[in-house]
């Protein structure tokens, strides 16, 4: 009983802590989320691998 | 993004559009942590006055927009416009909301220049009349993860009759 209180507490804080890390990635500079999204958008390219889920991955400065 | 929104600023200038502001998963990027998104969506209010029907809207307001970046040397991707390496789509005003929206939009910095953008209200607001599954994603991001001005969200959702779908989705998503 006292296990699974205790994996139940650790599960808690896990979510507890994701949503704290998505909080601090949302306080991010603008910029700083600009360049992220570009990395999103290469990386989800290069998983789509069909050229018909492929889009335009922004050609900008960062 | 910095040229693509300088070039949006000329259109501006130019006369071609009244108003606009940045909405779409662009604007959400502000508030929120980055999501996957491919355009850069401009709301505006076209010079002529008043909320446009569909057929108005694509005769009058779109085509000249076309043309003008056409002029410069600008390609188009089906709807959206390439606008110094970003995907564009110019959205008309289409209701009262939108143009609320456009109106009270805010300016923020990015890089050397400022961008208008729609406020996370309004944004809300939005997600909810188009209510696509990442419209609720990013209703649950915004609510989460950003500041919501809650009087303010409320007067905008009386005023466009969305209060009561809202509190649906508060109590499907959180129990209240």
């Amino acid at each position: 009983m006292e296990n699974k209180n205790f994996s139940n507490k650790k599960i808690d804080d896990l979510f507890k802590a994701k949503e704290e890390f998505h909080k601090k990635l949302a306080k991010l500079p603008f910029e700083e989320k600009i360049r992220i999204l570009v990395k999103l958008q290469k990386i989800a390219n290069n998983i789509n691998s069909s050229s018909s889920k492929k889009h335009n991955v922004w050609k900008i400065s960062l | 993004m910095e040229k693509t929104i300088k070039i949006i600023k000329e259109l501006q200038k130019e006369g071609l559009i009244k108003k606009y502001a940045v909405g779409g998963g662009i604007a959400t990027i502000f508030y929120v942590e980055p999501i996957l998104t491919y355009d850069l969506d401009i709301f505006f209010i076209p010079l002529s006055e008043g909320v446009l029907t569909e057929e108005q809207k694509e005769l009058i307001t779109l085509s000249p927009i076309y043309d003008w970046f056409r002029k410069k040397g600008y390609k188009s991707d089906k709807e959206h416009i390439i606008i110094e390496g970003v995907p564009v789509q110019f959205i008309p005003v289409y209701n009262e909301l939108i143009k609320d929206a456009i109106e009270d939009a805010v300016e923020v910095k990015y890089k050397n220049t400022m961008i208008i953008i729609l406020k996370a209200e309004y944004l809300l607001a939005i997600m909810l009349q188009t209510f696509r599954p990442k419209d609720k994603e990013r209703i649950i991001k915004l609510i989460d993860e950003t500041k919501i001005d809650n009087i303010f969200l409320t007067n905008i959702l009386q005023k466009h009759k969305l209060k009561e779908k809202f509190d649906k989705f508060k109590r499907i998503y959180y129990g209240k």
